[in-house]
């Protein structure tokens, strides 16, 4: 799968690397100063890169935790989230990450005590507050995991804080490492959803529906809180029809109380971040609809966003208590 | 070799390879596997091109700095598209034997300014990777498992910005280890070494050549696009939102094509405006699938 895996040469006898390095023994190693060096840089082809992405094993010495953008999360909870990664193995069009670097290399920082230790300083920076911390902002919570380890030690650490949430967000099925555990009450595995023929045409490379829903049920069935995440609802031929059959096929036999919150959003770019996708992917229809563009913000517009808006939030609320579902505007 | 021949100026339009080689014993086996004949003889880099087989090559001499201008000079004269891959290629000093070996430089480290740089997409099932140090002058101590030119950090740093770092590549065969000194290369030796290879380089640039088509998908101007910007006097902003309306009107209608006799007597602006109301009046009935 991965060919090629560039280390920062200060991270070399690292734990997390020296398991990467026998989980791949055979692949090429090419130290380097800094990840920088080769990530992000001028005259990058994302779309080609995407082809065959290497992976950058570098250190993060800054910014561990940040406070949520806003429209992110829950508005009750105080949230932060927190990248151990750049970039991710699936290859949705409307992925941000491809508006945002011209690199599709994966980079993870493999010093995840540093995070840890950030999130314990805001953890009692906050005393006594409920906080959230978002995993999966910069990519997939869990997609990387086999390789990452990152999950199992998150929830370690997550475990001797109980005041403070995890949400890991996914789309990924790679959910062993937490069937293999305790479910642990503070964390919430949230799955982004669409109906089955968007995401087939639109998710590139990420596991079906099917398999999701199927991750899903798992999940919940051993004790794990999860979270339904519509972002970005997609607008296209009889949507309420396929959003309804999604929300019938992922509930049923699914324990409500099981379901710590559901969040729906529409679909938005900065302009810049559109012009991008759009450049990357100039003959796929969902940068041939009609956007519209205010203020430096291209979606669907007012009208369709407030009937999605409108449909979901009734639908929804036949599954569960309206204090469970979310609005996110990012 | 190969006689002057009337290579239009603008034929980058069918270039999908473009080569940049220090010597002329490196570039002999490829111009002639290739059927390159020379197009600019009468400057500091010749340049060989073969429209029909999209190859085109320029000889830069050796040097960090050559490479680089060689490289500027064949975009520039040629007129070479965006999409076209680039190639270092040439004979390298390695660490250990066996001369012969082709390989992809997947680092690429100035000995002089110490910049790396990291070329192209990763071959690895095709040709095994190595880093290579690019030296200012003929290395014979070997001293790091690597590689060893005096060309290609100068035509890494140039190269990407004419396509991208993805299409550009360093390639190189071994020719002196610590075991076969580089006293020993000749013509005659350079020239075994690369016919030995090219069955591995057919290989290698059909790998690109899916790279390049798939840019050039990408980044082609239709046709109607074209005519259409001959005909009408659009302002650049203007040109732009034709082109990005056009894109949108053509995938929602992919079956139909831009019809000049509709437009004889249209300003830009309305040509505009009149492929926005399709794409919109299409839009109640959208199907993103
Ligand atoms: S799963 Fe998320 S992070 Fe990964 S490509 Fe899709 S949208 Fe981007």
């Amino acid at each position: 799968m991965i060919e090629t895996i560039f280390f920062e040469e200060q991270i070399a006898e690292h734990q997390t690397t020296q398991r990467i390095r026998r989980a791949l023994p055979r692949a090429n190693w090419v130290p380097i100063d800094r990840y920088q060096e080769l990530f992000n840089k001028r005259h990058q082809n994302f779309k080609l890169q995407k082809k065959n992405p290497a992976l950058i094993l570098a250190k993060k010495y800054d910014n561990f935790v940040l406070p949520v953008p806003s429209g992110f999360g829950m508005e009750s909870h105080k949230s932060f989230y927190f990248s151990h990664m750049y970039n991710c193995l699936y290859d949705c069009k409307y992925c941000f990450l491809q508006g945002m670097y011209s690199s599709a290399n994966f980079v993870l920082f493999v010093n995840y005590e540093d995070f840890f230790t950030s999130i314990s300083e805001k953890i009692n920076e906050y005393n006594g507050k409920t906080l959230t911390f978002f995993s999966g902002y910069d990519c997939d919570s869990l997609a990387f995991d086999k390789l990452s380890g990152f999950a199992d030690d998150a929830l370690n650490f997550f475990s001797e804080f109980p005041n403070a949430e995890l949400e890991l967000r996914t789309k990924s099925i790679a959910i062993s490492s937490l069937l293999q555990r305790k479910a642990l009450s503070n964390c919430i595995v949230a799955f982004s959803l669409s109906p089955a023929e968007i995401a087939k045409s639109l998710d590139s490379k990420a596991p079906s529906i099917g398999r999701r829903i199927n991750a899903i049920k798992k999940l919940t069935n051993a004790g794990w809180k999860i979270g339904l995440r519509f972002d970005p609802l997609i607008y296209t031929a009889d949507w309420q029809k396929l959003y309804s059959s999604l929300f019938s096929e992922i509930m049923e036999g699914l324990d409500p109380s099981m379901v710590h919150s559901i969040s729906y959003g529409p679909l938005r770019f900065p302009k810049n971040m559109y012009k991008k996708a759009a450049n990357l992917h100039p003959d796929h229809k969902l940068f041939a609809f009609p956007m519209e563009d205010a203020n430096g913000v291209i979606s669907y517009g007012t009208k369709i966003e407030k009937q999605m808006h409108d449909f979901l939030k009734s639908e929804l609320t036949n599954y569960t208590s309206e204090n469970k579902i979310f609005q996110c505007i990012s | 070799m190969s006689e002057v021949t009337g290579v239009e100026k603008n034929s980058g339009l069918l270039i999908k390879f473009c080569w940049v080689i220090a010597l002329r014993a490196e570039a002999t086996p490829l111009i002639d596997v290739f059927n390159m004949k020379i197009v600019e003889n009468k400057s500091l880099f010749p340049i060989y091109a073969n429209e029909l087989t999209g190859h085109a090559l320029v000889i830069s001499g050796m040097g960090s700095i050559k490479a680089a201008a060689a490289a500027t000079f064949l975009k520039n004269h040629l007129k070479i598209n965006a999409y076209s891959a680039w190639i270092n290629f040439g004979i390298a000093g390695f660490y250990r034997d066996p001369i012969g070996e082709i390989y992809q430089a997947n680092k690429v480290v100035s000995k002089e300014s110490g910049a790396a740089f990291f070329p192209g997409l990763r071959l690895s099932k095709l040709i095994p990777a190595a880093t290579l140090f690019t030296v200012s002058k003929p290395e014979n101590g070997y001293e790091e498992k690597a590689l060893y030119d005096m060309e290609a950090a100068g035509f890494c740093e140039m190269a990407p910005s004419f396509s991208c770092n993805e299409l550009t590549y360093v390639i190189k065969i071994v020719s002196d280890t610590p075991n076969v000194s580089s006293s020993l290369i000749s013509k005659h030796l350079v020239r075994e070494l690369i016919e030995k290879q090219l069955s591995k380089i057919s290989d290698i640039l059909a790998e690109i050549e899916i790279l390049v088509e798939e840019e050039k998908k990408r980044l082609s101007i239709p046709n109607e696009v074209l005519e259409f910007e001959k005909r009408f006097k659009f302002t650049e902003t203007n040109k732009y939102k034709f082109r990005e309306i056009y894109r949108k009107w053509k995938v929602t209608f992919p079956s139909r094509n831009l019809d000049l006799s509709e437009f004889l007597n249209s300003k830009p602006k309305e040509i505009i405006i009149k492929l926005e109301k399709e794409v919109l009046a299409n839009a109640k009935d959208w199907n993103v699938l």
